[in-house]
């Protein structure tokens, strides 16, 4: 992984030794809060429901022992024991004080981490695909340019005030592992001409209240210009991007108010006006940067083990295991190992202290000092050899973190919604816990296949319901929680917005309406292996609808969707 | 409908509720309601003071129900941020 030099380190720790001093200004009244926020936002600390919120930044998910041991050490000693995983590839710590947060940030500088750009208008920690550097299908490793980027938006000044935040994400692979489509700008690392590399670049892509899938921009940037081109979309986007208008402000509504091709025009005409060659990264640097990332001379070990093979015969549930959250690695001997932070009950995404010193072990002992964090929120160990699956299971039961149900219905993304969140209309959190509860079977789960389920406590859509194959998104009615039901979304490859299905349900009925949706597809579906969101394509609303709202007069119960989430 | 004050501690960030005397109280139940729009300014009045003194922000009223004399939130919001915890 990338190593902070003498010019990061001392930058983070001056970013941190400022913030102490906003921070006694703020408490001796130098500055008022009006001053104060923008400022605490730029180090990532929010003021939610209960207390402060300290958003720190993982830049593309990936953490070593050191960090994540840090983290437990923050969660225990400055919060209550527990940290959240974001769908940014981020963690949270929800009971943070004012007073300490300086503190936190020196800690955090320590282990070369810091929570600027967590917050505010400006470019967002760039997102990779978790399984970078070591997937079977990768073309080239996307953190080597996530890093470039990191560096690149760094407090870059141009890109600072944007009229609105801006999330880059960025996959190297075949397979998009970090829904790229749903950003502001996508990069996917494709081939190009006699053996070169570069990216296909999709704009406009973004959830929230207007959600849209990103649209190519260019089918090929060749790598050593991406700096550019981006800068050339950046620039179209602060000159031209609505400041007027809050939910009008991303990207996503210049490009859709512009169309494709003009927006394309005004990037390629600004591209063409750039010094380019004072922008893009000096194939010195990109080498410096990329030797960070260099893969780990593994030597290849048997594609079997005996200890393993004779677990997996007596104990079904690491059976089951194996075949839900371990992935080949492109070495053979070697595998990609998920930890479910999803146990059904438990808070989606909420790490205990205890839980991250146990993965911190783990990945020390068995997995070559490497962790990710995935926008799932959950953790990979992407490199175990075979051999030693057996052990980190057994290590994973005893810190509950063994549960067998990566991108399975019980593996739910959901926001912290109104139980942490000052912009929730709804609780997130206990509809995630009811419905992994009622598919905790997971032989059951198993069963119904591959099914993202995702759930939002507003609009804003941190939850990513919209992307949800299973979509599920609170809203505030009259008063009460209300849920309405959106099917058919899909943050991959064949990225699409889920279809509002019908009139929202309460909290009491959700899970049941989640129960004959799941019913309605077993029992539909043309065999196993087509899964729900290819099952739903083929067969469309109709026959989910008449399960959930009966047949009677479905034309009348039509006429209520796409209600607005303050009704 | 009465209504309480409410605020976040600067400091902690903790939730606080204003009784008429003054004081910022941390258990809803120790917090004052008021029911008239006079009454409401003047406890607005003292919690923009402690604004300027530093002591909170993020000062706003909600409403509640009084049951027995003791206010209870009308929404959801208000009733976990009462709850010092989330309702998990």
């Amino acid at each position: 992984m990338y190593r902070y030099d003498d010019f990061d380190q001392t930058f983070v720790a001056e970013r941190a030794q400022q913030f102490r001093g906003q921070v006694a200004r703020r408490l001796s009244g130098d500055l008022t809060e009006e001053q104060f926020k923008p400022l605490r936002l730029q180090n990532g600390l929010y003021l939610q429901l209960h207390a402060y919120m300290l958003r720190v930044a993982i830049p593309y998910g990936v953490l070593n022992s050191l960090q994540l041991r840090q983290l437990a050490m923050i969660a225990r000693k400055w919060d209550r024991g527990y940290g959240h995983f974001t769908t940014r590839q981020n963690i949270q710590f929800n009971w943070t004080k004012l007073d300490d947060a300086p503190d936190i940030l020196d800690a955090l500088a320590a282990v070369d981490m810091h929570a600027i750009q967590t917050s505010g208008n400006c470019i967002r920690n760039v997102t990779a695909d978790p399984y970078a550097g070591v997937a079977i299908d990768e073309i080239e490793d996307p953190r080597v340019w996530a890093e470039v980027l990191r560096q690149w938006s760094t407090i870059h000044p141009e890109f600072t005030f944007l009229p609105r935040k801006f999330k880059i994400a960025i996959s190297g692979a075949a397979e998009d592992r970090a829904a790229v489509l749903f950003h502001d700008i996508g990069l996917k690392i494709v081939k190009g001409a006699k053996g070169t590399t570069g990216f296909r670049v999709y704009v406009g892509g973004g959830q929230g209240r207007t959600p849209y899938v990103a649209q190519e921009i260019a089918a090929f940037v060749p790598r050593d210009e991406i700096l550019s081109y981006i800068e050339a979309v950046m620039r179209v986007y602060n000159l031209h991007g609505r400041r007027d208008n809050i939910y009008k402000a991303r990207i996503k509504i210049l490009v859709n108010a512009l169309g494709i091709d003009k927006f394309r025009s005004q990037v390629e005409a600004e591209w063409s006006k750039l010094d380019k060659a004072a922008i893009n990264l000096p194939a010195a640097e990109r080498e410096r940067i990329a030797a960070h990332f260099m893969p780990k001379p593994l030597k290849p070990r048997a594609l079997k083990d005996p200890e393993v093979e004779a677990l997996r015969k007596s104990d079904a549930a690491f059976d089951r295991w194996l075949r839900t959250n371990v992935l080949p690695h492109r070495t053979p001997g070697y595998a990609i190992v998920n930890i479910s932070f999803k146990e059904p009950g438990k808070v989606p995404g909420d790490a205990t202290a205890e839980q991250m010193e146990a993965v911190a072990d783990l990945a020390e002992q068995f997995g070559h000092d490497e962790i990710r964090v995935t926008y799932q929120q959950n953790l990979v160990l992407p490199t175990v050899a075979f051999a030693d699956l057996d052990k980190v299971y057994s290590a994973l039961v005893v810190a509950r973190l063994a549960t067998a149900n990566t991108e399975l219905i019980t593996d739910i993304i959901a926001c912290p919604g109104l139980d942490y969140c000052n912009l929730a209309n709804a609780r997130s959190i206990g509809i995630a816990q009811e419905i992994a509860r009622r598919f905790a079977d997971q032989e059951k789960s198993e069963a119904i296949g591959p099914l993202r389920l995702n759930i939002s406590g507003c609009i804003n859509a941190c939850g990513h319901h919209h992307a949800g194959n299973i979509g599920i998104l609170g809203v505030d009615k009259k008063g009460t929680e209300h849920y309405q039901i959106t099917l058919g979304g899909s943050p991959k490859d064949d990225a699409a917005i889920g279809d509002i299905i019908g009139p929202s349900f309460t909290a009491e009925d959700v899970p049941g309406a989640v129960e004959t949706i799941v019913a309605t597809y077993l029992r539909l579906r043309r065999d196993a292996a087509e899964t729900f969101v290819t099952a739903y394509r083929r067969i469309g609303k109709a026959p989910f609808r008449e399960a959930l709202y009966g047949a009677a007069n479905p034309h009348r119960r039509a006429s209520t969707e796409g209600e607005p989430s303050n009704v | 409908m009465p209504s309480v004050v409410t605020a976040n501690h600067l400091r902690s960030g903790a939730v606080v509720y204003l009784a008429r005397d003054g004081r910022w109280v941390e258990a809803l139940d120790c917090a004052d309601a008021v029911e008239t729009p006079s009454e409401l300014k003047a406890l607005e009045a003292l919690a923009h003071a402690a604004v300027e003194r530093n002591e909170v922000t993020a000062v706003y009223a909600f409403d509640v129900r009084l049951d027995d004399g003791h206010p209870n939130p009308v929404s959801v919001r208000e009733r976990i941020r009462a709850a010092r915890s989330p309702s998990i």
